[in-house]
This record gives C-alpha cells, sequence and structure tokens, in this order.
C-alpha cells in the first residue's frame, strides 16, 4: 500500500477540488453512549443531510429498536457486547486527539515487523488525522473524472448524486434485513460510492484508502457500487497491518450492483484490533453475463460475522467468492459466502480456507440456493480449515438448497492439522518449525493471497507468518 | 370459474394505509388499501415463506418484517432484495363497501 502510493508522482493541491473530503469547518462531536432517536436526528443534521436520509435514518432506527440480537452463531460472544455501552457517532477532530502512547504496544511492534513506514502508522492508529494519500487521491481523481467514473465518500454522494443513490440504496439490503443493517442504516457514516459508466473499464484498483479520513474510520460504513453495463472495477479496502479503533463495534454494509456484463472485484482484509465485534452484511446483485468476486480476508477482531453474499439473477451471471480466515487466541472468525442461483446457467464457485491457532476457533456458514428455473447452473464449494494444536476449533456448516434438478452441485470439505511428513521435509531442508509452519500456513492461502497486488500479498504473508508465532497483537 | 359470492372483508375493516389478512378457500390472502384502493397478494413472502401481515404498507410498498424484504401489492414485484420472486396478486372486486377476491 504505502509502496504503490509513492510510486504516483504528486501533484499541486493546487485545483479547490474538495470532492470526499469533510467540511474543515466542523468541530468536535462525540454523541452520548445508546442510541436514541434524537441522535440519530442530530447525525443527520449535523451531516447535513436532505430529507429522504433522515426519513431513511428514522425508519431504520425504528427496526433496529424492534428486532432482537440474533439467536444464532456465537451468542456467547454477542451476549458481550452492551448496545447501550457505545458511542455510535464520533466526529473527525476528536479522533486526531490520540496520541501516539496511548496506541497499544502489540500493535506497534507490529508495525515494526511488518516495516510499516512511520506517516502509515500514525494514520492506521488514528493518530494523524489525514493520511498523505490526500496527494495522490488529486490525481487518482483527476483520471477518474475524465473517465466519467464517480468515486467519492457516502456522505458526498447522498449530497451530490441523489437520484443514483435513492434508486439503488438499500435495494440489495433493506434495512430491515437484519439487525445490524438497520443499526448501520441509521447511523452510517463514511463509505464509499462507485458509479462507473457503460462500458469504462477502470484499470487501476479504486481503494478505500484514497478517501479514508478519520470520520471514516470504519465503524458504520455504507458502501454502494454501481457497475453499468459492460463495466469492470476492482475495488479494495482494509490492510493488512492491525487497526485499532476505541469502537468496539464495527458494523458495515457493502451493496455491489453489476448490470448485464459488467464485472465487479470487491477485495478487503480485515484486520481489526482484537477488542472489535466486527458484524458485517456483504451482498452483491449480478445481472445477465455480469461476474461478481469477492475475495475476502479475514485476521483481526474479537469476533467476525460475514457472510459475502452474491443473487445470480441474469442468465449466464458468474459468481465467486474467495475468503480466507485467521483466527488466533480469542478470536473467532464466523465467516461463509451464500450464493443464490435465480436465473439459468448461472456459475458460482467459493473457497474458503481457515486457520485456528493458539484456542481461536473459525467457522464457516454458507449457503447455496438454486431456485427452480435456474436450468443449467453450476456451483462449486470448496472448504478446508486447518487446525494447528488442539486448543483450538473449526465448524463447517454449509447449506445447500437445491429446487432445480437441472444443475450441478460440487461440495468437499477438508478438516487437517498440518503434516507431520511435510513439516519434517521442510525442516530436514534446514528450516526452524516456525518458518516450516509459516511456509506451509502461507501456502495453504496461497490461494487468496495471490490474487492480491503485490504490496498486500508481501505484507499478508508477513503478518500470517508473525501470527502463527503467536507473538502478534 | 364462477366469481366468488362470499365477502371476504367490508371496506370499512381496512383504513387507507393499512393491511388486513383473509382466508379465501386455500389462499392466505393479504388485501392492502393504497390510497383508497385495495389490492390483494398472497400473504407468504416468497423470501422465507412465512406472513407479510405484520409488515408496514408504506404508498404501494409492503415490507416484510423479518427481512424487509419490499414487494409492489399492485403488481407482485419483488422490489428489493432478499426476496426475488413476486408475490402471486389475486382480482379483487368491490361491491357496496364488500370486498370479494375473483378468480
Amino acid at each position: 500500500m504505502a509502496t504503490v502510493l509513492k510510486k504516483i508522482a504528486p501533484q499541486t493541491v493546487a485545483d479547490d477540488y474538495r470532492h470526499g473530503f469533510h467540511d474543515p469547518e466542523n468541530y468536535v462531536f462525540k454523541s452520548a453512549k445508546g442510541l436514541t432517536r434524537e441522535i440519530v436526528e442530530r447525525i443527520s443534521e449535523m451531516k447535513d443531510e436532505p430529507d429522504w436520509m433522515r426519513a431513511f435514518r428514522l425508519k431504520a432506527y425504528e427496526i433496529f429498536q424492534a428486532k432482537p440480537m440474533p439467536a444464532w452463531g456465537d451468542t456467547k460472544l454477542l451476549s458481550e457486547i452492551d448496545l447501550s455501552d457505545i458511542h455510535y457517532f464520533v466526529r473527525s477532530t476528536e479522533e486526531t486527539e490520540r496520541s501516539w502512547d496511548d496506541v497499544p504496544a502489540d500493535i506497534k511492534r507490529t508495525f515494526d515487523r511488518l516495516g510499516i513506514p512511520e506517516a502509515e502508522r500514525k494514520f492506521l492508529s488514528g493518530v494523524s488525522a489525514q493520511y498523505e494519500s490526500e496527494v495522490v487521491y488529486h490525481s487518482v481523481r483527476k483520471d477518474l473524472d475524465e473517465m466519467g467514473v464517480i468515486f467519492c465518500d457516502m456522505d458526498t454522494a447522498v449530497k451530490e448524486h441523489p437520484a443514483i443513490v435513492q434508486k439503488y440504496l438499500a435495494t440489495v439490503i433493506p434495512p430491515g434485513d437484519n439487525k445490524f443493517a438497520s443499526l448501520n442504516s441509521a447511523v452510517w457514516s463514511g463509505g464509499s460510492f462507485v458509479y462507473i459508466p457503460k462500458g469504462v473499464e477502470v484499470k487501476m484498483p479504486l481503494q478505500a484508502y484514497f478517501r479514508i479520513n478519520t470520520e471514516n474510520m470504519g465503524q458504520f460504513e455504507r458502501t454502494l457500487i454501481i457497475a453499468g453495463e459492460g463495466s469492470k472495477v476492482h475495488y479494495i479496502e482494509g490492510c493488512t497491518a492491525p487497526k485499532f479503533s476505541s469502537n468496539s463495534l464495527h458494523s458495515a454494509v457493502v451493496e455491489l450492483i453489476a448490470m448485464e456484463g459488467s464485472s465487479i472485484r470487491y477485495t478487503t482484509i480485515q484486520n481489526w484490533y482484537r477488542n472489535i465485534f466486527n458484524l458485517v452484511t456483504k451482498r452483491a446483485v449480478a445481472y445477465k453475463n455480469a461476474t461478481v468476486e469477492w475475495v475476502d480476508g479475514n485476521i483481526g477482531s474479537r469476533l467476525t460475522m460475514k457472510y459475502p453474499a452474491i443473487y445470480l439473477m441474469g442468465e449466464g451471471a458468474r459468481g465467486e467468492i474467495l475468503s480466507m480466515a485467521f483466527a488466533g487466541e480469542g478470536q473467532h472468525q464466523d465467516a461463509g459466502a451464500k450464493v443464490i442461483h435465480a436465473a439459468p446457467n448461472t456459475t458460482s464457485m467459493v473457497t474458503n480456507k481457515s486457520v485456528s491457532a493458539h484456542g481461536g476457533k473459525t467457522t464457516y456458514r454458507g449457503l447455496v440456493e438454486i431456485f427452480p428455473g435456474a436450468v443449467g447452473a453450476k456451483t462449486r464449494v470448496r472448504c478446508d480449515a486447518l487446525i494447528m494444536d488442539e486448543e483450538s476449533a473449526s465448524d463447517t456448516k454449509p447449506t445447500m438448497k437445491i429446487h432445480e434438478q437441472r444443475s450441478t452441485v460440487e461440495h468437499e470439505a477438508s478438516v487437517s492439522k498440518i503434516g507431520e511428513e511435510q513439516l519434517f521435509y521442510a525442516m530436514s531442508r534446514g528450516l526452524s518449525e516456525a518458518d516450516a509452519t509459516a511456509m506451509i500456513v502461507n501456502g495453504f492461502f496461497d490461494f487468496f493471497v495471490k490474487e492480491l497486488p503485490m504490496e498486500y500479498a508481501v505484507e499478508l504473508n508477513r503478518l500470517v507468518k508473525m501470527e502463527m508465532e503467536g507473538a502478534v497483537g | 370459474m364462477a366469481n366468488s359470492a362470499t365477502a371476504v372483508a367490508r371496506l370499512h375493516e381496512i383504513a387507507p394505509g393499512t393491511t388486513l389478512r383473509v382466508v379465501a378457500g386455500e389462499d392466505e390472502i393479504l388485501l392492502c388499501n393504497v390510497d383508497g384502493t385495495i389490492y390483494a397478494i398472497e400473504d407468504i413472502c416468497t423470501h422465507d415463506g412465512a406472513p407479510l401481515d405484520q409488515g408496514e404498507l408504506e404508498g404501494c410498498r409492503i415490507v416484510c418484517p423479518r427481512h424487509g424484504a419490499n414487494f409492489d401489492v399492485r403488481t407482485g414485484e419483488a422490489l428489493t432484495l432478499p426476496a426475488i420472486l413476486p408475490l402471486p396478486t389475486f382480482a379483487v372486486r368491490v361491491e357496496d363497501e364488500a370486498i370479494y377476491i375473483d378468480r
């Protein structure tokens, strides 16, 4: 990430292009703990939002209050969340007052080991308000503008592109979908809005970094990506270095819409600090001959519940979900994938690989559903779990609902520990047990790592190695 | 088939902006009053197979209370995920304040 940004020549920030940046005349604000109707109204007021968005938030608030906590999943960990003890809205400059001294020592150590540059460290730990990506951001923005691409934060999109936003927002994930979708719908702040016009192929990946600032430190981001017919885009968010946040509940909502013949790839590497509950709803719709790919990496957080989904709605649509999870001490990665085949000749592939070590727990929760009439649908699911030691655990809970006989369904799953022979072989070649183990685990995750841009891949490999040593916080 | 001779409900039982669940023969039907016009949809969400009657009617849209799917009550069309398939609809006839389902 840092290497990519350095390669792009800085440009003078002479144009007064403030697209995507929050208003500098803001003031410090931190909402009182808990959520009330007044707080939701205040959020909308402070963002100076149009009435339709205020109404959307308030409606979602009602739904949130009415819904119970999930009765499935890791209910023990979920019961640790005290919804009345959370600040649901924190305005930017408040965050910048965190001093470098407050950043946990283990995070600083990880930065050292991963070789993260100083400026990036300060940004990731919330110490600095805005990353130097501002400069990079401007040059990238010009190229995008010329192509007619819209890429800005969601707050801006609501004001500057209300027609498109109103047309598509919440059509993929309505507020009533689940308790955390309704929470996000009520208090969302930040997140990206991307619109790619017909036929445009965006060659460089769009990175969330390019428009992030501390207000959007990721607590309740709302992202909406619309790819016009025949267009192509790759969006990347997150990073391998641990993201520190004083907010313990993160609940993002991501909606993707891939129009006919278009292609969207969405890559996430999540490495939230270990105190965070990360409950995310991500869903895509793929129309005729469109492709959606979720590349989803889960390394951090205390509990992550996330099941990227693809609804294949048009003939010939294709979906692929590559997901990896690493659960270390005290962590539970409850991840998976959902694919719904609602049209003929659609194809999907789900590959999920997880490693649990030092007492961590991974769960795969997946759904493949083939609707009647989805003739010629083909799906393949593969889940592999690696359990490193006796304290760790892994569960696989795949569900398949097949309502169309003229379809092909494959599923395979495996659970294993590292092969003694593999380890012996590597060690006999001079590697220490730690290095050999790291190498084998990195090999296990290779299917995922090779899909990432180089800088992420290198950092991820290093991070996996550190995690295996149990040396990382 | 002959029009049904028994009214399933009376107009005054469904205020504009509200719904009423009725059973007609073997069909579970939700009557929806959109600004004075009565529409009838099958009261089974095509997403999870459970009733819609506890959902809110917002204009011409019924919102499923469990997962938020929106349907257009005039046509049965699924307007948002997680619903994909449309709801079956029924022809409605109102005579002398009585509501009949025509098949």
